[in-house]
């Protein structure tokens, strides 16, 4: 015969609210457990979207698609020839052809001095289009980027990476100043905001980009690319979008039998793979302190509980003598130590929430609450408080009710 | 009809076994009030034990009206301790901070059906004890004669053959063990066996029947049933 649940839970519940104490105090390390995975899993989110959205803005859905450096033969390098396969042509190809392209861009890259006043400093200089710079989630602290119409115009305006500001004037502000590019003046209209170092070490604000339509006619003086970059429609879509692109080009530049392809692709793989294990690392270590907290919460229960069987002896003794089976006395202390988990979770989830809500509010913390995480505590504290008590639950079941009886 | 039959029981003392009951037999009769006296470590709370079930004897027959239950089961022990036997102990057992009908409607709690009218059964258990205005009253609220009548209540509600008292009166004073033992005089008169444990002779003398252990045997009962069971 199953124990009939409404009568018992209802009676568990009467007592636990007339020993609201022993209940509290039997549920207060899981609270503050429940409570701490809360704020971790809210600090821990907050964390993760703060670095993942910085490891983004390096761009994780890129391809970047390079000429292939002229081959060597027999270990001799071949003749120092200027790598001409990619035009911007091939930009619009790829925008018109590919299916799983979001955006496409030609850039060219170039060493080159730049100048102001007495000073001057070598940077990469980047010619691009208004959509190259969205591909690269290049966005300005200062003035604004240059756009479409510029571009067309070959107007010389630059965008200046903070690292060459500094460089170049120190702590004034370069915004409608003049530069020299090579020989080439440039009025500086914004300066990029600060993105540090790309996970190979490779300086990313000590950058100059401009136009580049005005780049190919008046700088480097080219008719073709030295890269090209593609966005995929998601980072997921990399390695097909890889290999459509090399369809698309190998279309386009058919190269002779056997020979090797004329281009280097590069997707964002190393980034990618930082993503992916921050994301990773963020997780575990949020799982593990979960995990030891509710861990310790259970061990509360546990300890409270069997505590309260040597306390409650006479009270078992009594439910014996009235007629419960040891399966009864077995079945109240698994109903009673869920209820505690559950009230434990209830308790844990609000004071969670209420500690993110006054940690956001008092600090710069980024603080993300899911509902997951919620239900997982809940669950979990519900599920702990069953498993933790079966042993006083056994324990309980196995007293000698005469004994207990006299038990003082 | 109660009877036991030839009954030992000992326990375990360091390495050797006591014997605490030693082939004893009685034989309780329905509407009638027995009190079982004798010195400490005499056996009488042994004895009260199995005839409540909350122990079981090592040898030796345990006739439960016409049944031999000494060597039944845990689940059917406490089917028979739910229906058919009412305890009432000296430290009253009731459970602390619920109200006085909670704790007489424990036992529904165990019961093999539903039993809708708890409440009222509780109200009328509590009614017959003279406590019906104080149901809603938790044990720290009423006098300890008055926590032993909600107990008396507590063993009544299902209505049961067998009441066993273990020093019902022990922790009263005199006016309210008077009423205690007027309450269970009443109970035998409705017909139903009564077995209480006393070492107050003064107490035992309001029983019907007296029935004396020493050692684990019974030395003297001052009225054995007309016809003894069993030998």
């Amino acid at each position: 015969m199953t124990p009939p649940w409404g009568r018992h839970a209802a009676l568990s519940v009467r007592l636990l609210a007339a020993h609201r104490l022993r209940t509290l105090l039997s549920v207060s390390g899981l609270v503050i457990g429940v409570a701490t995975v809360m704020v971790m899993v809210a600090v821990g989110q907050g964390a993760e979207r703060r670095l993942l959205a910085q490891v983004r803005a390096l761009g994780t859905d890129l391809v970047v698609v390079r000429p292939a450096p002229a081959p060597r033969v027999a270990g001799r390098a071949g003749p120092a020839r200027t790598l001409t396969t990619l035009r911007p042509a091939d930009v619009e190809a790829i925008r018109e052809e590919s299916a799983l392209a979001r955006a496409a861009a030609g850039e060219v890259h170039r060493s080159l001095v730049v100048r102001w006043e007495g000073r001057n400093t070598t940077t990469a200089v980047t010619g691009t289009t208004a959509g190259g710079l969205q591909l690269r989630n290049l966005a300005v602290a200062r003035g604004r980027l240059f756009d479409d119409d510029e571009d067309r115009q070959r107007r010389r305006v630059a965008v200046l990476g903070p690292g060459v500001v500094r460089a170049l004037f120190g702590s004034a502000d370069p915004v409608g100043l003049e530069l020299r590019v090579g020989a080439i003046p440039f009025e500086v209209i914004g300066v990029l905001r600060p993105r540090g170092v790309d996970p190979g070490g490779a300086d990313l604000d000590h950058v100059v980009m401009i136009p580049l339509e005005t780049a190919m006619r008046r700088v480097v003086n080219v008719p073709w690319l030295d890269a090209l970059v593609v966005q995929a429609r998601g980072a997921a879509h990399l390695d097909a979008l890889e290999r459509e692109v090399l369809e698309i080009l190998a279309r386009r530049h058919p190269a002779r039998a056997g020979a090797p392809s004329p281009f280097l692709v590069q997707n964002q793989a190393v980034i990618l793979r930082t993503e992916r294990g921050t994301a990773r690392a963020m997780r575990g270590l949020v799982a593990g302190v979960s995990v030891l907290s509710l861990l310790v919460g259970g061990i509360g229960i546990v300890a409270l509980t069997l505590l309260s069987v040597r306390e409650r002896a006479r009270e078992i003794g009594l439910r014996r003598a009235v007629g419960a089976r040891r399966t009864d006395i077995q079945f109240q202390f698994l109903l009673e130590s869920t209820l505690l988990g559950a009230l434990g979770g209830a308790l844990g989830v609000v004071t969670g929430v209420a500690v993110a809500g006054l940690a956001a509010w008092i600090g710069p913390w980024d603080l993300a609450l899911s509902a997951p995480a919620t239900a997982a505590g809940l669950g979990g504290a519900l599920l702990l408080g069953l498993v933790v008590g079966l042993i006083p639950a056994a324990r309980a079941a196995r007293l000698d009710p005469a004994a207990s009886l006299r038990a003082r | 009809m109660i009877a036991l039959d030839g009954i030992s029981k000992s326990y375990p003392r360091g390495t050797e076994s006591v014997a605490v009951l030693r082939d004893l037999s009685l034989v309780l009769e329905p509407g009638r009030f027995t009190a079982i006296m004798g010195p400490s470590g005499s056996g009488k709370s042994t004895l009260l034990n199995l005839l409540g079930f909350l122990d079981s004897p090592d040898a030796g027959r345990y006739l439960f009206q016409g049944d031999d239950l000494s060597r039944a089961d845990d689940d059917t022990l406490s089917a028979v301790r739910n229906r058919k036997i009412g305890f009432v102990f000296q430290q009253f057992h009731l459970l602390p901070r619920l109200s006085a009908r909670t704790n007489v409607m424990l036992p529904l709690l165990y019961a093999e059906e539903e039993i809708a009218d708890g409440e009222a059964r509780a109200d009328r258990a509590l009614a017959v004890v003279g406590l019906g205005h104080r149901a809603a009253h938790t044990p720290e609220e009423l006098s300890g004669g008055e926590q032993q009548r909600v107990a008396i209540a507590r063993a009544l509600i299902l209505d049961p053959a067998l009441i066993l008292a273990d020093e019902p009166t022990g922790n009263l004073d005199a006016a309210n063990a008077d009423e205690v033992l007027q309450l269970l005089r009443g109970i035998a008169d409705q017909g139903r066996t009564v077995v209480m444990v006393t070492h107050d002779p003064a107490v035992a003398a309001r029983a019907d029947r007296v029935v004396v252990l020493d050692a684990g045997r019974i030395v003297s009962d001052s009225s054995p049933p007309v016809s003894p069971a069993g030998r």
